[in-house]
């Protein structure tokens, strides 16, 4: 009997205290005006879907991706990070078009604005051409950059 | 990305790729040595393109000039917001600008703000307006000239402009004259009427005390008279007909005794009925309206006094029972007319020294009606 209490008393807290850090979010907003993100990002997210919006052949399917990371509540700092670095695997190394301009400006602006403690690993790179990947990806990143300018 | 001169030691570079979000580091390189670098916040180091396209239109009607221009920045997706310096000046004043801010690309000049037939120049340039884009003013646009009216011609739209102000003036002038004028006679009465003075109706109904009264209180010139004192009044139930059929005859006889008795000093009481001021319509004998006996002035001449005396007693036909005016009623009230329940006035003929109205001639009720239809109007 004293070594099962024994267990539960010197056990588990320490457990939860080396847990704490992976449950909660390393990410914070610095531009908690959004004055960055209306006059620069938002408009670039725009021109984006202007230009993704000729292909409609996508599968309602919800990538993996979106499973795994969602904008939710308190880590949507996190999710814009994570979608960030994702979305930087879409720009080539020598940009040329508008298109690719754009894409920029979201990646590097969403880094820009956000402040993580802790660097994100890379998960595997997603095919280039995967359009509609990308438009999702594109419109999860504004939804989350509305949700987390209302709750500042 | 590399540089390209513009002057001496003044490069510029030409690309899409600066990140408009916080703080950028701008480093130049020769070779693969860095020669220099600086952090800068693009975003607050906008200067915009110069505007363009400025045109400069006269309109006649609203007698102003209408400038307009063109900039590249309608066009672009970020930086949007701008205001915008337009200056003009005479050309032959030189330097002497006048500058004007607006925040669209319209601009109108009233013609009185500018001198008549002269030249003038006009310019504009612009600078970001937004709480996240800030910099530096824009090259001016290149300068456009346009020449004001002459004043021959301003003054081409007044004469009709003249002739009707004059016009209005001199109407204004003459009604101003024409209300002076008929404002007693024809303007006041309609805006102001006049309500009618009380008592100044009264005056005219009462008619004026003859001048030269011959007042007299000496009872020897009222021997003619009936004097009949009143010393108490009895309540009785009787019909109206009845009294009338009954007292008549009844009334003539003591009319003979009482007349008969007037000047022996007899104290037996006689029921008498007595004529109040109802029974007659008209004026009083004497020119008092209905009531109010002790307001009037009575001419009291003693040969007024007998004839009628008996005249009013005789008029059997119109008799009717009622109090006795008491010398001490003022009010100019009606006397209310009295129920068919009546009293019997015993009097005193014997007791000389009161004169008592008995006498009331048909003209009373003349007086009667203009004051109740005076009340009637109140």
């Amino acid at each position: 009997m004293f070594h099962v209490s024994f267990r539960y008393i010197f056990g588990i807290p320490p457990l939860i205290l080396v847990l704490l850090p992976v449950t909660s979010s390393n990410c914070h907003l610095k531009d908690k005006e959004g004055k960055g993100y209306e006059n620069v990002i938002m408009i670039s997210i725009n021109e984006l879907e202007k230009m993704l919006d000729i292909d409609n052949d996508c599968l309602k399917k919800e990538p993996n991706f979106f499973r795994r990371h969602s904008c939710a509540d308190k880590k949507e700092a996190a999710f814009l990070n994570r979608a960030a670095y994702k979305l930087e695997q879409f720009v080539k190394m020598n940009i040329t078009t508008d298109f690719e301009l754009h894409l920029l400006k979201v990646s590097q602006g969403t880094l820009k604005l956000i402040n993580c403690t802790k660097e994100e690993t890379i998960s595997k790179e997603t095919k280039k051409n995967d359009w509609c990947f990308l438009k999702a990806l594109i419109q999860k990143i504004k939804t989350c950059w509305n949700k987390i300018l209302r709750g500042h | 990305m590399n540089f390209s001169k513009l002057q001496e030691e003044k490069y510029f570079i030409k690309t899409k790729k600066f990140l408009l979000v916080g703080e950028s580091k701008i480093c130049v390189k020769l070779g693969e040595e860095t020669l220099a670098c600086k952090t800068v916040e693009i975003a607050h180091l906008v200067k915009p393109e110069a505007p363009f396209d400025m045109k400069v239109i006269y309109r006649d009607r609203a007698n102003d000039f209408e400038v307009t221009f063109n900039t590249s920045h309608l066009q672009k997706k970020y930086v949007k917001q701008l205001m915008h310096d337009v200056a003009y000046c005479q050309e032959k004043n030189g330097n002497n600008w006048t500058h004007m801010n607006i925040f669209n690309t319209r601009l109108t000049l009233p013609l009185r703000k500018l001198q008549s037939d002269a030249m003038y120049e006009i310019k504009v340039r612009s600078i970001p307006d937004s709480d996240y884009y800030k910099g530096f003013w824009s090259e001016w646009s290149p300068s456009s000239h346009f020449k004001t009216p002459e004043a021959n011609n301003a003054e081409e739209m007044n004469p009709v402009l003249s002739t009707i102000s004059i016009t209005s003036f001199f109407s204004v002038v003459l009604l101003v004259i024409l209300s002076c004028a008929l404002w007693k006679k024809r303007i006041k009465p309609i805006v102001w009427p006049s309500l009618p003075d009380h008592k100044k109706t009264l005056e005219q109904l009462c008619k004026k005390p003859e001048k030269n009264l011959n007042v007299s209180f000496n009872p020897e010139h009222f021997l003619d008279c009936q004097i009949h004192k009143v010393d108490d009044i009895q309540s009785r139930d009787e019909v109206e007909s009845f009294l009338q059929d009954t007292l008549s005859p009844q009334f003539e006889e003591s009319e003979k005794q009482g007349f008969a008795g007037s000047g022996q000093g007899h104290n037996w009481p006689s029921q008498i009925p007595v004529i109040t001021s109802e029974a007659f319509k008209g004026e009083l004998p004497f020119g008092c309206p209905t009531g109010n006996i002790s307001a009037c002035n009575a001419s009291m001449h003693p040969s007024f006094w007998s004839p009628d005396c008996r005249k009013g007693i005789r008029s059997g036909s119109h008799m009717y029972q009622g109090l006795l005016l008491s010398p001490g009623t003022t009010d100019s009230t009606v006397l209310p007319p009295f129920p068919l329940q009546s009293g019997i006035l015993t009097m005193n003929p014997g007791i000389q020294g009161q004169p008592i109205l008995t006498s009331l001639k048909q003209s009373q009720e003349e007086a009667y009606v203009t004051m109740s239809s005076f009340y009637k109007n109140q």
